[in-house]
C-alpha cells in the first residue's frame, strides 16, 4: 500500500509538472504579427501624422494615375484594354474591368466607384485623426498639422469631384466609418451638397497649404485653387448645358455664371500669383526631319521623367522606377512589343491627325487621305496618309505625341536599347533598310489606326514596362490656363488676356497665334479652345469629360439614330463604328455612369440614375 | 506474418502482461506464477505429471510413448511451474508448451529445454460461435476438464494413428494449432511446419482443429491415416484494433464512424506517387479528387462527407499522434494503417482541427517481429495520359480557321491571312519544316512519364524493444517535359522498454524532394499576375520549335501572324522552377504505468521544414528562320538573373496525457483519458533576386550585378492550447458509452474569443450480444452493433494568423524621387468572431452475416456548420479601404449515407474479396446572415449550385431566329431560352438545379475486388462518381478565336457549325453569345474508371527457403486503365482552372517485392 501511496504521489508530481511547463508559455495565445505596425503604436507624433498622410496619397494616387484610359470616352484615342492588374490596387485596379470605348462605358465602373470610395475613406483617416492631434497639438506643429489635413482633403475633394462627375449624386460620407451598419443603408446625396463640400475642402486646402510644396509630389496652394477653379467649371458647365440624366439636378443659369465667375478668379490666381511657367517656358524647343528622332520638341519631354517637378506640374502623382513597386505602366499601355514587350493598349486614332495644324498657316491643313500602300505612289503622293511628307510642318506636338509611318523611337529589350525602331503600319517586325541602314521594324498588335503614340514613351531604355517614374499630372498649367479661357469666354466672351494664355499653349507647338476669326466671338473662341484642348491634352483622360459636361456627344457622333461615325485606318480601313442607329437612351447612359447595382441589391435606399432603371 | 497473427501475437504480450497484476483463474494464471513444491525424486514422469495436474488445475497431452520409462529425480521447493518444466524439459529431453488449461507435451528438438506458453483468457478466447456451441452442449476445446476425466482418458485405448499437416491459405504450415477429439481430451497440437500426430479411438472419431486467428474446423477421421488441413482465417476471431486519436480501441466497442485501411502490399504495389491518391475508393465518405497529373504536384485533394465549410474542408492529417504533417510526403510503404475518423465522437478529440474529420496515419514498428526482417519493394512504371488534346499540327489549316473566322466580321481584303501565306506554307511545308513548320506541340512537349519507386526495410523487436528503419526513393517524371518530381524517403522507429511498466520511443521521419516545373499548372498558370499564363493557345503550329543546327529557339514566321504567338518548348526549356524541400519530423514519448491500469505520458514532436526555390531563366529570343532574323519575341531576355526564395519553419507539439482503464465486477470496462495539448507554429519566407547574371550557366545570387535587386521576407507565428478529455465506458461487452470534450484556444482570436468547446457524446449496442436474440440471430448473424453519435467540432482555417489584430498596413510613396513611409488602416476588426462549429450525428449500423464472410457498415450523417467564418458582406462604400471583416456567418448542411459492403469466402483454393463502397452527400446552405446576389451560392441550395441558361440548339435558319427571343443570334449561333418570358435574355433566365453541384460529385462508389490463388492474386477497383456537372468551355474548345494566332484543333476544324456543315457539334465560329455557360455546354462528370489493375504472383516459400528467402512476389499493375464518361473534357476528375491541360496519368507498372 505504501508503495502505491508513492506512486500515486509521483504521478502527481508528473502531472505537476505537465501543467508548468504549460505555464512556462503563458503567451502561446498571443502572438505578435512581425511585419505590421500595431494600431495602438501609432498617432503619437507629428511624423505620424505624415505617415498617414502618404498613405492617403498613395491610396488616392491609384485613382487618377491611369485616367488616360479614359481618353478612350472620346473620339482621338482608341482604348483597346489596360494593362490594370486585377485586384491589385496599386497597379491600376480601379480601372480594371472598365470600359474605354466611346459608348457604352457606363456600366463598367462599379469597381471605380468602390475605388474612389476607399479614396475617402482613406483620406477621412488622416483627416479625423489629425484632427484630434490638433486639439492638443503644440503651436509649432500647428501649421505643419493643419496643411497635412489640407492635403487630405485636397485629396479627398478630388476624389468626391471625380465622384459626382460621373455619378452625379453619391453617398457623402465625411467621417471615419467604424461599422459597416453605418453606410449600409445610406443614401445619396445631392450633388449640389457634395459639392458644397467639396469646395470646402478645396478652401481649407487652398487655406493651409503651403504656396510651394516642401518635396516634389506633395501639393501646395495652386493645386488647391486650380481643382476648385475646375470643380466650379464643371459646375457652371453642368448649369449652363444642363444634366438632364440627372433628375434631381436643377440647372441654373444664374448659378453657371457665377460657377463660371468663381472659376475665372480661382484660375487668374493660380495662373498669375504663383510665377508659374509653362514647361520651358512654353518654347517649342527643337525638331528633327521627318523620319528622325534624336531632337524631340519640348512638349515631348514634358512626358518624360524630365518634367517631373516641373512647375507646370501643379498636381502630379508621382511613381517610382526599378524596385520601388511604385512604377507606372504608360510604356507599357501606349508603346509595342519592341518596347519591353509593351502591349500599346492605348494608341491614337487616325481622326486625330488632321487636328494638327500647319506651324506656316496656323491653321487646319487639307484633310488626310487614306490609302493602303500596296497601291502605287500611296507613299509618295501628296496628303496620303502613309506619305511620311504628309506630316511635314505641322504642330511640333504632332511629332511629339504620335507617331506615323516611318517614324522612329528607341527600342528596348531587357532593360537595354535595341537601336531606333521605324514604325510602319502592318509592318511589324521586319527587316526593312532606310537609307542604306538596317532596321528592324516596330512590333505592335495594338493599334488599328496607323498610329501609336509618342507621348508617354520614354525614348532611353533602363527601365522595364512597368518600372516608370513618370509623375502623372492630373492638374497641369496649360489646362488651367484652357480652362480659364474656357470659363471667361463663357461669361464675357474672348478676352484678351485669355486669347494671349491660347497663344503661349499654341506656341509650344510652334503655331503662330489664332488668327482673329478664331477669336471673333464666343463661338469661335470655344471652338478654338476645344481644338487646344483635343491637341495639348491628348491622352491625359479629359476628352471624355469634356464632351459630357458640354453635352457635345451629339455634336460629336450624330444625333440619334443617325448612322453614327466611323473610326478608320490610313489605309482607308473602316475599323469602328459608334453611335449607329443608337437609341436616345444609349446616349444618355453614355451622360451618366451607373449607381453599382450590387450595391442596391443591398441598401434599397441607394437609388438608380434614370437611364439604368 | 498476416496481420492477424501480428495482431494476435501482439495481444498474446499484452495478455500476459495483464495476468500477472490480477488475481485470475489458474488456468489463466502464466506458468510462471503458478508455484508448487514437489518431491519427484526418483518419480516416474507421468506420476509427476500427475501431481502436478493435482495442484495446479492444469492437464498435460502426451504420447504415452514419450513418457514412458522417463523418471525424474528432483525435488522442488516453491519454484513456479515455469522453473519445474524447465528442469524437466532439460532432465528428459521433452519439450511442453502449455495452451491455456493443456500443457502439450512433445519431443525436443535437440535436445534442448523447451518450456512456452499461449495464455488466452476466456473472453477472449470464445467468440461469438464458440459461446454458441457451448450451449448446445458441445465439447469446447481448451476448456477445463475435471481431472477424474483426465484421467480415465489418458488410459483409454486408442486405435488409429493419425498424422497429417495443418496448413495455412497460403500453403504454409501452422504450427500450434490445436487438435482435440472431439468429445474427448485427447488432442495435440502441431509442430514448427504445421505437421500432427495423434492417435484417435475410431473412424468416426471427428478431430477439432482450432488455431488463434483461424476458423475452428471439425474434420471426421474416416479411413484416413493422413490428413492434410486448410485453416481459414477467422476474419473477426481476433479483435481488430483500430487506431483512434490518443489511442486505440477494439473495434467491436467502437461507437464512432472510423474506417480503417490497413496498407498492405496492394497498395504498396500500386505506381502511386503519393499516399493521398491512394485512398481513392478505399473509404467510404471520403472523396478523394485527382485534379491534375502533374508531377510533384498530383496529390489528389481529400474531402471527408461532403464540403464541411466554405472555408479549408481538408481534414486533418496526424501521423503518429503530430497533427499537420504533409500526407504526401510519406513514404507508403512505411505506413501500418490508416484511420479515417468522420463523425464527431471519434474526431472530437482533435476539437478545433477536426470539423472536417481526420486521417489517422500509424507507421509501423517491429513490434512483436522476433525475427527480424528486411524487405525490399520496387516498380516502375511507364505513364500515358488517360486523354489528350486534339491538337492539330496544320498551320495552313489553321490560318484557313482565321480566314473562316474572319469572315464573320470582314472584307475579303481585311482578313489578316492572305491565301498567298497559306498557299506557299501547304506548298514548302511538305520540303522545308525548318522554315515552314507544321509543329505538333503536343508531342513535343509531351512524353511517356516514368515512376519508379524503391523502398527497403528492416524490422525486428524482442520483449525489451523493437525497431522499425527505412529508406525509401520516389521518382516520377512527369508527362510533361521537364515536369521532374523526386522523393527520398527515410524513417526510424524504435521503443524501449526502460521498466516492464515504463516504455520510451522515438519516431524520426526525414525527407527531401526536387521538384522541377515550368508553370504553375505545368501547361498554364492561373495566376493573374502571369500575363502568360494561358498562352498554351496562342501555340500555333507554324513555330519551329528549337533548331539544334543554329541553337535558335523559333519564333512567328507568317506574314501577319501576332508576334506574340507562343513557344512553349522553349518555356519548358528554359524558364523552369526549381524546388527542393527538406522535412524532418520527429516525435518522442516516454509513457510510465505506476499502478495497473494508469498510465502516464508525455509526447514531444517537431516537424522543420526547409524550402528552396530558385530560377535561374537562360536567355533566349524567338527566331524567325525565313528572314534569318531574330523576331521581336524575347522569351528570356539578356539581363535574365535569379531569384530565390526559402521558406522554413517548424512546428512543436507538447502532449501530457494520463488515461486510466479498470475493469469493475467483471463486466464494467472503463477508460479515462485526459489530455493537455500545446501547439505552435512558426513560419518564415525569404525572397531574394537580381537581374544580370554574369553568366547564364551561374546560378545563385551572388553571381549576378548588383544594380538591380529585390528583396523580402516575413515571418508568423501561431498557438493552439488544448485540453481533452475522453471517457469510454462499456458494460458486458455490449453496452457501449463513450464521451469525449476538447478545449481549444487559438492565438488567431482575441482575448475573450480565443477558447472554443466542443463535447461529444456516443452510444453504441451490440446486440448480437444478446441472450434473448441469440435464438433468432446466431445462424445468420455473426455480429450487429447499432451505434450512435453526436458532438461539435470546431474550425478556425478561414481566419488568418494576424487578422484580428488591429494593425495597419504599409503603402508607401514616392516624394522627392524617393520612396517615403505611409501607414493605412485597411481593418475593421470583428472583435466578437470566434470558432466555426460543426455539430454531427452519425447513425451506424455494423453487420456481419455468416460467420462474417459478409460484412456491412452503414451510417447515415448530419453535419451542420454553424457560424461559418465568412469575410462579412460590406458595403461598396467601404470595401474599397478595408477588408472585410470576418464574422460567423452563415450555416451549412451536409446530409448522407454511405456504406461498406464486404464479402469475403474462399472457394477451393481461391480466396476472394469483393468489397463495394458507396457514399452519397447532399450540401445545404441553410442559412446565410447577409446579402446573397444571384449566382451559385444561395439558401436551401448546395454550395456552388448549377444556376444556367438552358439552350435551344444551334440557330439554323433565320426563321429560327426570328421565333425565338431576341438575343443577338444569327443562324449557326446558340439560342438561349427565355425562361421568365419577359422578351429579354437576361441572367434572370437562369434556372437552378437544387441537386447538382458544379464542384464535387455527391455520390461516390468504388468497387474493390481481391482473388486470389496459390501464389496467384488479382486485384481490381473500380471507382466512380456522379451528380457533378459542369461546363465544357476552356481556351482550347474556343469558337471565338482572335484574328490571329489561336492553336486550333481539330475541334475547330471539324466541329463549327457552317452552311455546309448544318450538323457541326460546335456553334459557328466567331458567333454571338456562343460562349455562355448555357446547357450546350453543360456536361454530366460523372465517371466510372477502372482505377487499378493488379496482377502478383508469390514464389512458393518452399522455394525460397532453400535460397535464404521469405518472401518473393512479382508484380504488374495499371493505373486508370480505362475511364467511362460522357464529358467531353480532358478528365472528369479534374476540378479547378478548366484549362488546366495537365492529363491525368494511366501507368502501367511492374515490380518486385523480396523479403529476407
Amino acid at each position: 500500500m505504501k508503495n502505491l501511496t508513492q506512486k500515486i504521489l509521483s504521478i502527481s508530481a508528473l502531472a505537476g509538472l505537465l501543467i508548468c511547463t504549460s505555464s512556462c508559455v503563458e503567451d502561446l495565445l498571443e502572438q505578435e504579427p512581425t511585419t505590421e505596425l500595431g494600431a495602438n503604436a501609432f498617432w503619437k507624433t507629428e511624423a505620424d501624422a505624415t505617415f498617414a498622410l502618404q498613405g492617403a496619397y498613395s491610396s488616392v494616387r491609384p485613382l487618377f494615375d491611369r485616367d488616360y484610359y479614359f481618353s478612350g470616352h472620346g473620339e482621338f484615342i482608341r482604348t483597346r484594354g489596360t494593362s490594370a492588374t486585377n485586384n491589385n490596387l496599386q497597379r491600376g485596379d480601379a480601372y480594371h474591368g472598365g470600359d474605354y470605348n466611346p459608348v457604352g462605358y457606363g456600366d463598367n465602373f462599379d469597381k471605380y466607384y468602390r475605388y474612389l470610395y476607399g479614396g475617402v475613406n482613406r483620406t477621412n483617416y488622416v483627416i479625423e485623426n489629425v484632427n484630434k492631434m490638433l486639439a492638443t497639438a503644440s503651436p509649432s506643429s500647428r501649421e505643419n498639422l493643419e496643411a497635412i489635413i489640407g492635403e487630405a482633403r485636397l485629396l479627398r475633394g478630388m476624389v468626391y469631384f471625380r465622384l459626382i462627375s460621373m455619378w452625379g449624386d453619391v453617398p457623402y460620407i465625411g467621417q471615419v466609418v467604424y461599422d459597416n451598419a453605418e453606410v449600409a443603408d445610406i443614401a445619396r446625396t445631392p450633388m449640389a451638397q457634395v459639392k458644397d463640400s467639396i469646395m470646402a475642402d478645396f478652401t481649407y486646402a487652398y487655406e493651409k497649404l503651403p504656396v510651394k510644396a516642401p518635396v516634389v509630389g506633395r501639393a501646395a496652394k495652386p493645386a488647391a485653387l486650380a481643382f476648385r477653379g475646375k470643380l466650379q467649371l464643371y459646375w457652371a458647365s453642368w448649369n449652363r448645358f444642363g444634366w438632364p440624366e440627372l433628375t434631381t439636378f436643377k440647372p441654373s443659369a444664374t448659378e453657371a455664371d457665377a460657377a463660371y465667375a468663381g472659376a475665372a478668379e480661382d484660375f487668374r490666381k493660380v495662373i498669375n500669383d504663383f510665377g508659374l511657367t509653362l514647361y520651358r517656358n512654353g518654347e517649342p524647343g527643337e525638331i528633327d526631319a521627318l523620319g528622325q528622332a534624336e531632337k524631340l520638341p519640348n512638349y515631348y519631354y514634358l512626358f518624360t521623367p524630365l518634367a517631373n517637378g516641373d512647375p507646370e506640374m501643379i498636381m502630379t502623382f508621382t511613381h517610382g522606377g526599378i524596385g520601388t513597386n511604385q512604377g507606372e505602366e504608360l510604356m507599357r499601355d501606349v508603346s509595342g512589343r519592341s518596347h519591353e514587350g509593351s502591349q500599346a493598349w492605348v494608341t491614337p486614332r487616325y481622326e486625330i491627325a488632321d487636328r494638327y495644324q500647319s506651324t506656316i498657316t496656323g491653321d487646319f491643313v487639307e484633310p488626310l487621305v487614306p490609302m493602303n500602300p500596296a497601291t502605287a505612289g500611296a507613299r509618295t503622293k501628296p496628303n496620303s496618309a502613309v506619305n511620311p511628307q504628309s506630316y511635314a510642318n505641322r504642330d511640333y506636338r504632332m511629332k511629339s505625341s504620335i507617331m506615323w509611318d516611318y517614324e522612329k523611337s528607341v527600342g528596348m529589350i531587357s532593360l537595354q536599347p535595341t537601336g531606333w525602331v521605324p514604325f510602319i503600319y502592318k509592318t511589324y517586325n521586319q527587316p526593312i533598310t532606310i537609307d542604306g541602314v538596317k532596321y528592324t521594324t516596330y512590333n505592335t498588335d495594338g493599334t488599328n489606326s496607323g498610329y501609336v503614340l509618342r507621348k508617354f514613351l520614354r525614348n532611353y531604355a533602363g527601365q522595364g514596362r512597368s518600372d516608370g517614374n513618370y509623375n502623372f499630372p492630373v492638374m497641369r498649367l496649360a489646362d488651367v490656363f484652357l480652362m480659364y479661357a474656357e470659363a471667361t469666354n463663357a461669361i464675357n466672351g474672348p478676352q484678351a488676356d485669355a486669347i494671349a494664355l491660347v497663344n503661349k499653349i499654341r506656341h509650344r507647338g510652334n503655331l503662330p497665334p489664332l488668327d482673329p476669326e478664331d477669336v471673333a466671338g464666343k463661338d469661335a473662341f470655344f471652338d478654338a479652345i476645344e481644338q487646344e484642348r483635343i491637341v495639348e491634352l491628348l491622352g491625359e483622360g479629359h476628352r471624355g469629360f469634356d464632351l459630357r459636361r458640354w453635352r457635345a456627344l451629339e455634336r460629336v457622333w450624330g444625333a440619334p439614330y443617325s448612322d453614327g461615325k466611323w473610326r478608320i485606318d490610313t489605309h482607308g480601313a473602316n475599323q469602328q463604328r459608334y453611335f449607329q442607329n443608337s437609341s436616345e437612351r444609349i446616349y444618355e447612359q453614355a451622360y451618366i455612369f451607373r449607381i453599382p447595382p450590387g450595391e442596391r441589391d443591398r441598401n434599397p435606399n441607394l437609388t438608380q440614375n434614370t437611364p439604368w432603371l | 506474418m498476416t496481420r492477424y497473427a501480428m495482431i494476435g501475437v501482439f495481444f498474446q504480450c499484452l495478455f500476459v502482461g495483464l495476468l500477472t497484476a490480477a488475481t485470475l483463474k489458474a488456468q489463466e494464471k502464466s506458468i510462471e506464477n503458478i508455484y508448487l513444491s514437489a518431491d519427484l525424486r526418483n518419480v516416474g514422469l507421468e506420476d509427476a505429471f500427475v501431481k502436478i495436474v493435482e495442484m495446479t488445475d492444469l492437464n498435460f497431452q502426451y504420447d504415452q510413448k514419450l513418457v514412458a520409462s522417463k523418471k525424474l529425480n528432483q525435488n522442488f521447493r516453491n519454484e513456479s511451474l515455469g522453473q519445474v518444466l524447465r528442469a524437466i524439459s532439460r532432465e528428459t529431453g521433452l519439450s511442453f508448451r502449455r495452451i491455456n488449461e493443456t500443457i502439450y507435451v512433445a519431443q525436443s528438438a535437440g535436445k534442448k529445454e523447451m518450456v512456452s506458453e499461449l495464455v488466452i483468457p476466456t473472453k477472449t478466447l470464445l467468440p461469438v460461435q464458440l459461446a454458441a456451441r457451448e450451449n448446445q452442449g458441445l465439447p469446447v476445446p481448451f476448456r477445463a476438464r475435471t481431472i477424474s476425466e483426465q484421467t480415465e482418458n489418458k488410459f483409454q485405448l486408442l486405435a488409429i494413428a493419425v498424422s497429417g499437416k495443418v496448413t495455412g491459405e497460403d500453403g504454409v504450415g501452422i504450427p500450434g494449432v490445436s487438435i482435440v477429439e472431439k468429445g474427448t481430451t485427447n488432442g495435440t497440437n502441431t509442430d514448427v511446419e504445421g505437421q500432427f500426430q495423434i492417435n484417435v479411438t475410431n473412424q468416426s472419431s471427428v478431430l477439432v482443429f482450432s488455431g488463434i486467428g483461424y476458423l475452428t474446423q471439425e474434420v471426421e477421421v474416416g479411413a484416413r491415416t493422413t490428413l492434410d488441413v486448410s485453416m481459414k482465417t477467422d476474419i473477426k476471431s481476433l479483435e481488430e484494433v483500430v487506431v483512434v486519436g490518443y489511442g486505440t480501441q477494439k473495434k467491436v466497442n467502437m461507437t464512432g464512424a472510423v474506417s480503417a485501411v490497413n496498407i498492405d502490399e496492394k497498395i504498396t504495389s500500386r505506381a502511386l506517387t503519393n499516399v493521398s491518391s491512394g485512398l481513392s475508393g478505399l473509404v467510404p465518405g471520403l472523396a478523394v479528387t485527382q485534379g491534375t497529373g502533374m508531377a510533384g504536384r498530383n496529390n489528389a485533394s481529400l474531402i471527408i462527407r461532403g464540403l464541411g465549410t466554405v472555408n479549408n474542408a481538408s481534414p486533418l492529417v496526424v501521423v503518429d499522434g503530430m497533427p499537420d504533417v504533409d500526407i504526401n510526403r510519406l513514404n507508403m510503404n512505411d505506413i501500418e494503417s490508416i484511420s479515417v475518423l468522420k463523425d464527431a465522437t471519434s474526431a472530437s478529440v482533435y476539437g478545433s482541427r477536426a470539423a472536417n474529420g481526420v486521417i489517422l496515419i500509424t507507421t509501423k514498428s517491429g513490434r512483436g517481429q522476433e525475427k527480424a526482417t528486411i524487405n525490399y519493394t520496387g516498380s516502375y512504371a511507364v505513364t500515358t495520359p488517360t486523354r489528350a488534346y486534339d491538337f492539330m499540327a496544320d498551320y495552313p489549316r489553321a490560318l484557313t480557321i482565321h480566314q473562316r473566322a474572319a469572315a464573320v466580321n470582314n472584307l475579303r481584303s481585311n482578313y489578316f491571312f492572305k491565301d498567298g501565306t497559306i498557299d506557299q506554307w501547304m506548298a514548302l511545308g511538305m520540303i522545308d519544316p525548318l522554315r515552314y513548320p507544321n509543329t505538333d506541340w503536343w508531342d513535343i512537349i509531351m512524353r511517356n512519364g516514368a515512376i519508379q519507386n524503391h523502398n527497403l526495410s528492416a524490422s525486428g523487436g524482442g520483449d525489451k524493444s523493437n525497431f522499425f528503419i527505412s529508406v525509401g526513393m520516389m521518382d516520377e517524371k512527369g508527362l510533361q517535359i521537364n515536369n521532374d518530381y523526386s522523393r527520398y524517403n527515410a524513417r526510424f522507429n524504435y521503443d524501449y522498454k526502460i521498466r516492464p511498466n515504463i516504455n520510451t520511443g522515438v519516431k524520426f521521419q526525414g525527407n527531401w524532394s526536387n521538384f522541377s516545373y515550368a508553370l504553375e499548372d505545368g501547361f498554364t498558370d492561373d495566376n493573374g499576375s502571369n500575363t502568360a499564363g494561358f498562352d498554351m493557345q496562342y501555340a500555333i503550329a507554324g513555330i519551329t520549335p528549337y533548331d539544334p543546327v543554329t541553337g535558335y529557339y523559333g519564333g512567328v514566321m507568317a506574314y501577319n501572324e501576332d508576334p506574340q504567338a507562343y513557344n512553349p518548348y522553349t518555356l519548358y526549356i528554359n524558364n523552369l522552377t526549381r524546388r527542393n524541400r527538406q522535412e524532418a519530423n520527429t516525435m518522442m514519448y516516454l509513457d510510465w504505468s505506476p499502478i495497473k491500469g494508469l498510465t502516464a505520458r508525455v509526447d514531444y514532436g517537431l516537424n522543420y521544414y526547409n524550402q528552396f526555390s530558385w530560377n535561374a531563366n537562360m536567355p533566349n529570343r524567338s527566331y524567325n528562320f525565313q528572314t534569318n532574323s531574330f523576331g521581336s519575341r524575347v522569351y528570356v531576355g539578356d539581363n535574365a538573373g535569379v531569384s530565390n526564395a526559402t521558406n522554413t519553419g517548424y512546428k512543436t507539439l507538447l502532449n501530457g496525457r494520463l488515461s486510466y482503464n479498470t475493469t469493475i465486477a467483471q463486466n464494467h470496462e472503463i477508460n479515462v483519458l485526459g489530455v493537455y495539448s500545446e501547439e505552435f507554429w512558426s513560419d518564415r519566407y525569404q525572397f531574394t533576386s537580381r537581374n544580370d547574371r554574369l553568366h547564364p550557366t551561374l546560378r545563385e545570387v551572388d553571381a549576378a550585378l548588383t544594380d538591380i535587386q529585390s528583396t523580402g521576407g516575413n515571418s508568423s507565428t501561431e498557438g493552439l492550447r488544448s485540453f481533452i478529455g475522453r471517457l469510454n465506458y462499456t458494460a458486458f461487452d455490449k453496452y457501449l458509452f463513450e464521451a469525449n470534450f476538447r478545449v481549444d484556444g487559438s492565438s488567431k482570436f482575441l482575448p475573450g474569443s480565443q477558447y472554443g468547446f466542443f463535447p461529444s457524446v456516443a452510444t453504441g449496442w451490440r446486440f448480437t450480444e444478446e441472450s434473448f436474440l441469440q435464438p433468432y440471430t446466431s445462424r445468420w448473424l455473426t455480429n450487429g452493433k447499432i451505434r450512435a453519435s453526436y458532438g461539435a467540432l470546431g474550425n478556425n482555417s478561414g481566419v488568418g494568423r494576424y487578422q484580428q489584430q488591429e494593425t495597419l498596413a504599409a503603402s508607401n510613396y514616392m516624394l522627392g524621387g524617393s520612396i517615403v513611409k505611409g501607414f493605412v488602416n485597411e481593418k475593421m476588426v470583428n472583435r466578437d468572431l470566434s470558432w466555426e462549429t460543426t455539430t454531427v450525428f452519425n447513425l451506424g449500423l455494423d453487420l456481419g452475416f455468416l460467420n462474417n464472410r459478409l460484412t456491412t457498415e452503414i451510417d447515415f450523417y448530419d453535419r451542420l456548420t454553424t457560424g461559418m467564418n465568412r469575410p462579412s458582406d460590406m458595403s461598396i462604400h467601404l470595401t474599397g479601404a478595408y477588408d472585410a471583416p470576418r464574422r460567423n456567418i452563415g450555416n451549412l448542411r451536409n446530409r448522407g449515407i454511405e456504406g461498406n459492403f464486404t464479402w469475403r469466402d474462399t472457394y477451393g483454393e481461391l480466396k476472394y474479396i469483393v468489397s463495394l463502397n458507396a457514399s452519397y452527400n447532399a450540401t445545404k446552405l441553410e442559412k446565410w446572415n447577409e446579402f446573397l446576389g444571384k449566382g451559385w451560392v444561395f439558401l436551401n441550395m448546395p454550395y456552388h449550385f448549377l444556376y444556367t441558361y438552358e439552350d435551344a440548339g444551334i440557330a439554323q435558319t433565320w426563321e429560327d431566329i426570328f421565333n425565338a427571343t431576341p438575343q443577338g443570334a444569327s443562324p449557326g449561333d446558340i439560342l438561349r431560352k427565355d425562361l421568365n418570358g419577359d422578351g429579354r435574355i437576361t441572367g434572370e433566365d437562369r434556372k437552378a438545379y437544387p441537386g447538382i453541384q458544379r464542384d464535387r460529385p455527391t455520390t461516390l462508389f468504388a468497387l474493390n475486388t481481391n482473388f486470389s490463388w496459390r501464389g496467384f492474386d488479382v486485384g481490381i477497383l473500380f471507382q466512380g462518381a456522379t451528380g457533378r456537372k459542369d461546363y465544357w468551355l476552356n481556351i482550347y474548345n474556343n469558337i471565338n478565336i482572335g484574328n490571329q494566332r489561336y492553336a486550333s484543333g481539330w475541334g475547330q476544324w471539324n466541329n463549327p457549325w457552317s452552311v455546309e456543315n448544318r450538323d457541326g457539334a460546335w456553334p459557328r465560329l466567331n458567333g454571338s453569345g456562343n460562349r455562355e455557360e448555357s446547357t450546350f455546354w453543360l456536361d454530366d462528370l460523372s465517371y466510372v474508371r477502372l482505377k487499378n489493375v493488379q496482377l502478383g504472383y508469390a514464389v512458393p516459400k518452399v522455394l525460397l527457403r532453400k535460397i535464404g528467402l521469405s518472401n518473393v512476389r512479382i508484380f504488374a499493375s495499371s493505373e486508370n486503365l480505362a475511364t467511362f464518361t460522357k464529358f467531353r473534357g480532358l478528365d472528369p476528375e479534374k476540378d479547378g482552372n478548366r484549362s488546366d491541360a495537365y492529363p491525368l496519368n494511366k501507368s502501367y507498372s511492374l515490380g518486385l517485392n523480396i523479403g529476407i
